[in-house]
C-alpha cells in the first residue's frame, strides 16, 4: 500500500504554469500609476573625502521630481555593524559608494540626471588587501572605528569570533602527522538572473508599503519601521509586498542602501519610486559571498584519527560591514562538526579595506571552510599513507554524538553518504593512478533543522478552509523559487487528508502573513513545514469535531485521507470533505474551520563561547568527483560528478533533487571558473561575458542520491536542502586534481593556468 | 521623429509607432506591455530576453525593433493555443521540475521550442549546444535538459 | 542609451551615398549585435544607423571553386554549411562555438571582421584560409588580403564611406584540411583565450598506417609512425587571435614546414617558432605566459587535425579528441 498521497511524490511546483507561460510578475515588471524611476550616483574612487557635492543642475532637468544627497538625508545607520548610510557625505571609502540619488519620470532622464551631478573629492591613500590593511600605518576605513584593549583607531572589527574547545597545543604535540596549509578562496556573485530592485510608496498617512523581493519580510519590516522612525515616521505603518523573486542565493537576505533610498525619495516626491539595478550594478554595487585567507592546521595519529584542528582567518570586511562578517559563526559548524575531531581553536579577524563588501551565499561560509578543512583531509591522509576515503570513514560522525560545538547530532547519514559515493565512483578501481584521471570526494555538514541565529527561530501558519475544501495556507515562510510552497503544500495535504491541488499557499505580504524570521540556514522546509503541520492539526481536530456531530461518532474514531472522513471501525461510514464544511458553516451558530500554529524549534543560541545546539538536526553529505586533466593545457573535465545527501526525508525528490543540482551548479563554478575580480576596489569582469557563469555544455550529469535518515524532529522526517548542495564542491574536485595529476591547488577558483603553472613546478 | 512599423505578433497583425532606437525588448516590455520576456543582462550575453523572429531566436536586448518589419515576433505569450492550452514544452517544464525562480524560463522554452522545431530527435549533447545561450542559475541545467529531452517525444 | 535615427536604404548605392551625407555621425550596422553593445556601453555614440539589411546581393554564400561570402551572411548560415564545413573546415569550427545560436542567428561574417576585435572568432581561420576582401568605396573598388586588413584593435584599413562587399576564399590545394580551435574557459557564450586556426595541405591523401589517428596515443609517436610515408607539407598556414594587437599570421613558423617532410621535431618547431612569433599580452581575459605555452600545444594538435581530416576525413570527430 502507498503510505503517503502527497510525501515523497514529485509534484510540480505551484506556480511554475505562471512562469511558463511569463505570466509571473517580478519586480521589472511591476508598474504603479505615477511611478517615479530612481538611479544612484556612485563614487569616483576608492577612498576619498567628499569636499562638496553639487546637485543644482541635475535638478532642474526636465523630469526630474527630486535629487538627494547625504546633506540632507536623516542619520539612518544601518547593517549588521550599524556603521553604513544610505548616501555618503563626509568621505567615500569604496567604488560602489552611493553619494546622490535622483527620481525622475523615466529611467533614461535619471542617468542624465547623473551625469549632471559634480562631485568635487580629495583622494585619499586606498587599501585593499586585509593583512595590509591590519598593519600599523595602513589607512584608516572608518576613521572614528577604534577596538582592541587599548582602544586604539583600527581597520579591525571588533568582533569576538573565537571558538575554543579542548587542548589544540597539547593535541598538536601528541600527533604523528601535522598538516599546515594556507587556503584562500575570494569574491562570486549571486548572479540571480533577474537584478535588484524594489517599490517604495507612501500613502496620505505616511504609512509605507515596499515592494520587495526579500527573503526575510519580516525583518525587513522591522529594517524599513527603524528607519522611519528615523525620518521621524515614529509610529507608521509599514507592510511588505513580496513580488514573485528572481533568484535568493542569500542575496536578499539583507536590506540594501537602494532600499532606504528609495523610501527616502518616496517621501519626498509623494510618489512611488521603483528602484531597478542593471546587470553590471549588480555585479558591483551588491554584495558578493565573503573571501577569506585561512591558515589551517590538522593533525592526526598514526591510525588516522583526527586529532586537532587549528584555524586562523583573515576576512576582507570591504568598506562596510553586512553579513560577510558574521560568516565565521556559520564556519564554526564545519570546523567544529564536520568529522570527529576532539580539540578545537578557531579565531577569525575582519579587516575593514576599501573594497566592496560581502554578505550572504549559499552555504553561509561553510563552502570556504569546507574548501579548506576537506582539502586538508587528504592531504593528511596522504602524510598518514591513509585512502582519503578510508581517512573520512574512519572519522565520520554519527548519531547521537555530541560535537565539539555542542551540537546533538541526532540523525546523521554520512557514512551512508561517503559509502554510496565511494561505489558510485569506483573508488578503489580509479584512485591513485596520477595518469590525468583522478577520483576525489569531500564531505559537508549543515544546519537542517533551523539555526537560532536571533532570539527567535519561529515561522507562523494560519489555515484556513473554505465550503469547496481548498485549504488556504497563509505561511510567513519565503519561496524564492525554491518551492516551499509547494513543499508545504503537501505537508498540509498529507497531514490534512486532502491532495496538493487543494490547496493553495500564500506567503507574500506582511500584513496578511505571520511571522517568519527568514529564508536562509536551510531551514524553510523544516521549521515552516513543522509550523504547517501544527496548524494542520489543528484544522484536522475541528473538522473531525463537526463530522463527528453529523456522522454520529466520536472525533477520536474518525480519520481523513484523500478527502474523505471516515470512521476508522468502518471505513464505508465516511462523508466527503466539502459536505461536512458546508454543514458547519452554514449551521445556525455556524464557524469556519481556521487554525495558527507557531513553531518555534527547541534548538539553542549560541552562547559566549559559540557553543550550544544550534539546529534540531543536521543535515550531511557527500560528493564526489572524477575528472579528466589535460596536462599540456591545464584544463579540468568533470567525467562524473555524485552527490549524496542525508536528508531526512525528501517529501518533494523533484525539487529536492532540483535544490541539489543548483547547488552544485554553482559550487563547480565556485570551484573552477567563477570569480569578481576586483582591480584598486573596482570591479573589472561586471558583466556576464567576463564573469563565468556555467553554461548548459559546461555542467556535467551530476547524480544525486538522497539518503533518508527519517529523522524524528522533521515534518514527516525531513531536514534541510537548499545549501548542502554548494558547500563540498571545491574540495571534492580539488581532491580529484590531485588524484590526477599530483598538483593541489588551494586558492579559487582553480583555473587551466595554476594547474599548468603546478605541473611546470612539480617537473622541475 | 517616430517611425511606424508593421509586423506579426504572436500570429496578430500589430501596427506602432516607435522611436528608431527601440529595441525589440523595450517595445515589447514597455511599450506593448509583454512582461513576459526578460532583461537579465541587456548586452546579449545571457539569453533571457530571447524572442522568436521568422521562428528563429534572437536576444531581444540587443535587437533594433526597426528590424521586425514585415517579420513574425514570437514571445513567450504567444506559445500557449489559442484556448490557453499549453505547449508540450510548457508542460514538460513544468512536470520535470524545470523551474525554479522562472527568469530564465520565457528564454529557455523558446529556445527550446525553435531547437525542437528543427531538430526533432535531439540527443542530450544536442540539447546542451541549442539551449548554450541561455543562462540559468538555479537548476544546473539538467531538469531543463530532462524537460526537454521529454517534450521531443525520447 | 543614446538615441539615433535608423535608416533602411535599399541599394549599395543608397547606402555609399548616405554615408557620405552623414559622414562621421552615422555608423553602419549589419546584425548589431556588436553595435548595439557599443552604444549602450557609450563606447560609441552615433547620431544614425545606417542598416545593411535590406540590401540586395550581399548575403549569400557561392561557391565555384572559390568561395564568396557575402558580409551580410549571418554566422548560423555558415555553420549549417555543408559545403563550407567539408572544404573550409577551420571556418565552420570557429562558427560553432561563436557565441550562442541566438547571436549566431543576427551576428554577419562582416560584421565580425569589422568590428575588428583582436579575438574575433571568424577572422583567424579566414587568415588561415587565405582569404580576400573586396571592399567598395564612393568611387572606386578595392581587394586586399585579409592580413593586411587590421591595423589595430578595433581598427582596420577600411576608409571613411567604404564598406566590405565581398570574402573571397581561394580553392584550396588538394588534400588539404583545416582547422580551427577556441580555446576558452566555458564552451559556449565566451570569448577565446587564444584562437588558433592551421591550414594543411599534404603532398598525399592516404598513408600506411592511418589507424593511429584514431587512437589515444601522443602526437609524436604517431607521426615517429607515420615517418616511413614521408609526408610532406605542400602548404602551410597558421593563424593566431588574441596572440598580438590584430589577428595575426605566424609567418616564420609556417616558412619552417612549408615544402618540407613533416616529422615530430619539425612540427614541435614550428610551434614554438609560432609561439615566439606572438605577442600575447597580460588581460583580464588570459596571461601572456599562458598564451604563449597554448599556442605551442594548439598548434601542434591543430596539425595534427588537420591532416587527421586529409588522411581519414569519414572517422574526424571533432573537437573531442585533441590529441
Amino acid at each position: 500500500m502507498d503510505e503517503f498521497i502527497n510525501i515523497g511524490k514529485r509534484i510540480p511546483k505551484m506556480d511554475a504554469e505562471q512562469k511558463a507561460t511569463g505570466s509571473a510578475i517580478y519586480i521589472h515588471d511591476l508598474k504603479i500609476p505615477g511611478m517615479l524611476y530612481g538611479k544612484i550616483l556612485y563614487s569616483s574612487h576608492p577612498h576619498a573625502k567628499i569636499l562638496s557635492i553639487d546637485t543644482s543642475k541635475a535638478e532642474r532637468l526636465p523630469g526630474v521630481k527630486a535629487v538627494l544627497t547625504g546633506y540632507q538625508i536623516p542619520p539612518i545607520k544601518f547593517g549588521f555593524y550599524k556603521d553604513n548610510v544610505p548616501l555618503k557625505a563626509n568621505k567615500v571609502c569604496s567604488l560602489r559608494d552611493e553619494i546622490a540619488a535622483v527620481a525622475a519620470i523615466d529611467p533614461e532622464i535619471a542617468e542624465e540626471a547623473l551625469d549632471l551631478v559634480k562631485v568635487e573629492y580629495e583622494i585619499l591613500p586606498a587599501v585593499f588587501d586585509p593583512e595590509e590593511a591590519m598593519k600599523e600605518g595602513a589607512p584608516l576605513i572608518h576613521e572614528e572605528h577604534v577596538g582592541g584593549k587599548e582602544k586604539k583607531p583600527t581597520n579591525v572589527l571588533n568582533l569576538p569570533w573565537r571558538l575554543i574547545s579542548g587542548d589544540v597545543e597539547e593535541a598538536r604535540k601528541n600527533s604523528v602527522c601535522v598538516a599546515e596549509d594556507r587556503f584562500k578562496v575570494t569574491w562570486v556573485a549571486h548572479c540571480c538572473l533577474g537584478t535588484s530592485g524594489c517599490v517604495a510608496q507612501f500613502d496620505q498617512k505616511n504609512n509605507l508599503t515596499m515592494y520587495s523581493i526579500t527573503q526575510i519580510p519580516s525583518l525587513a519590516q522591522r529594517d524599513y519601521t527603524d528607519a522611519l522612525a528615523v525620518m521621524g515616521l515614529k509610529d507608521k505603518k509599514v507592510r511588505v509586498i513580496k513580488t514573485t523573486i528572481a533568484g535568493g542565493f542569500g542575496s536578499k537576505l539583507d536590506t540594501y542602501a537602494f532600499e532606504y533610498i528609495a523610501i527616502l525619495l518616496a517621501h519626498k516626491t509623494r510618489k512611488p519610486v521603483k528602484f531597478l539595478f542593471t546587470r553590471e550594478e549588480e555585479f558591483f554595487a551588491t554584495s558578493p559571498r565573503q573571501p577569506a585567507i585561512i591558515d589551517i592546521a590538522q593533525g592526526c595519529t598514526k591510525d588516522g584519527r583526527l586529532t586537532f584542528r587549528d584555524i586562523r582567518m583573515t576576512l576582507d570586511n570591504g568598506a562596510y560591514t553586512s553579513w560577510g562578517a558574521t560568516t565565521p559563526s556559520v564556519m564554526m559548524m564545519p570546523i567544529s562538526s564536520l568529522y570527529k575531531v576532539p580539540n578545537v581553536r578557531y579565531v577569525a579577524r575582519c579587516v575593514y579595506t576599501n573594497n566592496t563588501y560581502s554578505q550572504a551565499m549559499r552555504g553561509y561560509g561553510t563552502p570556504q571552510a569546507t574548501f579548506a578543512i576537506d582539502s586538508q583531509i587528504d592531504i593528511l591522509a596522504e602524510m598518514a599513507g591513509i585512502d582519503p576515503l578510508d581517512f573520512r570513514l574512519r572519522n565520520a560522525n554519527t548519531p547521537g554524538e555530541v560535537t565539539p560545538q555542542n551540537f546533538k547530532i541526532n540523525t546523521c547519514g554520512l557514512k551512508e553518504c561517503i559509502d554510496a559515493v565511494a561505489q558510485k565512483l569506483d573508488w578503489r578501481q580509479n584512485r591513485g593512478r596520477k595518469d590525468g584521471r583522478g577520483v576525489g570526494m569531500a564531505s559537508m555538514i549543515h544546519v537542517g533543522g533551523g539555526a537560532r541565529v536571533y532570539k527567535s527561530d519561529g515561522c507562523g501558519t494560519i489555515i484556513k478552509i473554505d465550503d469547496f475544501g481548498t485549504v488556504n495556507v497563509i505561511t510567513g515562510a519565503t519561496d524564492m523559487g525554491q518551492g516551499s510552497d509547494t513543499v508545504i503544500g503537501q505537508i498540509v495535504a498529507e497531514e490534512l487528508g486532502v491532495r496538493v491541488e487543494d490547496v493553495v499557499v500564500t506567503h507574500t505580504d506582511t500584513d496578511i502573513c505571520p511571522w517568519d524570521v527568514g529564508a536562509h540556514a536551510s531551514r524553510t522546509t523544516f521549521v515552516a513545514g513543522n509550523s504547517a503541520i501544527g496548524a494542520a492539526k489543528k484544522v484536522k481536530q475541528q473538522l473531525l469535531e463537526v463530522a463527528a456531530h453529523s456522522m454520529g461518532e466520536s472525533p477520536e474514531n474518525l480519520d481523513i485521507r484523500d478527502r474523505t472522513i471516515f470512521s476508522k471501525k468502518d471505513p464505508e461510514k465516511k462523508s466527503p470533505l466539502g459536505k461536512i464544511l458546508r454543514a458547519a458553516h452554514y449551521a445556525a451558530g455556524g464557524s469556519m474551520v481556521m487554525a495558527e500554529h507557531f513553531y518555534d524549534p527547541s534548538n539553542e543560541n549560541l552562547d559566549r563561547e559559540f557553543k550550544g545546539n544550534l539546529s534540531v538536526t543536521y543535515a550531511y553529505g557527500t560528493h564526489g568527483v572524477e575528472v579528466e586533466v589535460d596536462k599540456e593545457t591545464g584544463q579540468v573535465k568533470i567525467l562524473k560528478y555524485i552527490a549524496a545527501h542525508d536528508v531526512g526525508r525528501a517529501i518533494n525528490p523533484m525539487l529536492l533533487e532540483g535544490q541539489v543540482y543548483g547547488g552544485a551548479t554553482m559550487g563547480i563554478g565556485y570551484a573552477l571558473t567563477e570569480k569578481l575580480v576586483l582591480q584598486n576596489g573596482r570591479v573589472v569582469n561586471p558583466n556576464f561575458l567576463d564573469y563565468k557563469l556555467l553554461t548548459a555544455k559546461d555542467v556535467p550529469n551530476i547524480e544525486t542520491l538522497v539518503i533518508e535518515t527519517n529523522d524524528p524532529f522533521g515534518p514527516f522526517g525531513a531536514k534541510g536542502i537548499g545549501e548542502p548542495g554548494s558547500v563540498p564542491t571545491a574540495p571534492a574536485i580539488a581532491n580529484a586534481i590531485y588524484d590526477a595529476v599530483g598538483v593541489r591547488i588551494k586558492d579559487l577558483p582553480i583555473t587551466p593556468e595554476k594547474i599548468l603553472a603546478g605541473l611546470k613546478q612539480k617537473g622541475k | 521623429m517616430k517611425r511606424t512599423i508593421s509586423f506579426t505578433l504572436n500570429g496578430d497583425p500589430v501596427q506602432v509607432e516607435i522611436e528608431p532606437h527601440l529595441t525589440l525588448l523595450q517595445l515589447l516590455r514597455d511599450k506593448l506591455e509583454l512582461t513576459g520576456t526578460k532583461e537579465g543582462c541587456s548586452m546579449g550575453e545571457c539569453g533571457a530576453c530571447t524572442v522568436l523572429l521568422d521562428g528563429k531566436t534572437i536576444n531581444s536586448c540587443i535587437f533594433p525593433a526597426m528590424e521586425i518589419e514585415g517579420k513574425s515576433v514570437t514571445t513567450i505569450e504567444g506559445l500557449a493555443d489559442a484556448q490557453g492550452s499549453l505547449h508540450p514544452i510548457q508542460k514538460a517544464f513544468i512536470d520535470y521540475g524545470a523551474i525554479q525562480c522562472g527568469f530564465c524560463t520565457p528564454g529557455m522554452v523558446l529556445s527550446a521550442k525553435a531547437f525542437l522545431d528543427e531538430n526533432p530527435k535531439p540527443t542530450e549533447e544536442e540539447i546542451r549546444n541549442g539551449i548554450a545561450g541561455n543562462l540559468c542559475r538555479c537548476t544546473g541545467y539538467i531538469q531543463i535538459v530532462q524537460a526537454i529531452k521529454a517534450a521531443s517525444g525520447q | 542609451m543614446k538615441k539615433f535615427d535608423y535608416l533602411k536604404p535599399t541599394t549599395l548605392d543608397e547606402v555609399l551615398s548616405l554615408l557620405d551625407q552623414y559622414g562621421k555621425k552615422a555608423a553602419l550596422i549589419a546584425g548589431g549585435t556588436d553595435i548595439v553593445v557599443m552604444i549602450k556601453q557609450k563606447t560609441m555614440s552615433p547620431d544614425v544607423l545606417i542598416s545593411l539589411q535590406g540590401i540586395p546581393g550581399i548575403d549569400q554564400i557561392q561557391y565555384d571553386g572559390t568561395l564568396r561570402i557575402g558580409p551580410m551572411v549571418t554566422h548560423r548560415a555558415i555553420e549549417k554549411s555543408e559545403m563550407i564545413r567539408k572544404e573550409f573546415s577551420a571556418l565552420s569550427d570557429a562558427v560553432d562555438v561563436l557565441g550562442s545560436i541566438q547571436i549566431r542567428n543576427v551576428a554577419t561574417i562582416g560584421g565580425n571582421i569589422c568590428s575588428a576585435a583582436p579575438s574575433a572568432d571568424a577572422v583567424v581561420p579566414l587568415l588561415a584560409l587565405g582569404a580576400h576582401l573586396k571592399i567598395r568605396g564612393p568611387k572606386s573598388e578595392r581587394r586586399i588580403s585579409i592580413d593586411q586588413f587590421f591595423t589595430g584593435p578595433g581598427e582596420t584599413v577600411l576608409a571613411e564611406g567604404e564598406i566590405l562587399t565581398e570574402i573571397e576564399i581561394p580553392k584550396p590545394l588538394v588534400n588539404t584540411g583545416s582547422a580551427y580551435w577556441k580555446h576558452q574557459r566555458r564552451q559556449a557564450l565566451d570569448l577565446p583565450i587564444l584562437g588558433v586556426s592551421v591550414l594543411l595541405s599534404l603532398s598525399k591523401a592516404s598513408v600506411t598506417c592511418s589507424d593511429l589517428l584514431c587512437t589515444t596515443s601522443p602526437i609524436s609517436v604517431v607521426l615517429h609512425s607515420l615517418e616511413e610515408d614521408e609526408l610532406e607539407c605542400k602548404e602551410i598556414r597558421i593563424a593566431l587571435g588574441v596572440a598580438a594587437p590584430v589577428p595575426m599570421r605566424a609567418k616564420k613558423a609556417e616558412s619552417l614546414l612549408r615544402g618540407k617532410k613533416i616529422s615530430d621535431e619539425l612540427l614541435e618547431a614550428v610551434a614554438l617558432t609560432a609561439a615566439e612569433e606572438a605577442q600575447p599580452r597580460d588581460s583580464i581575459r588570459g596571461e601572456a605566459w599562458y598564451r604563449r605555452d597554448m599556442i605551442k600545444v594548439l598548434v601542434k594538435r591543430m596539425a595534427m587535425k588537420c591532416m587527421e581530416r586529409v588522411l581519414r576525413p569519414e572517422e574526424t570527430v571533432f573537437p573531442v579528441r585533441l590529441w
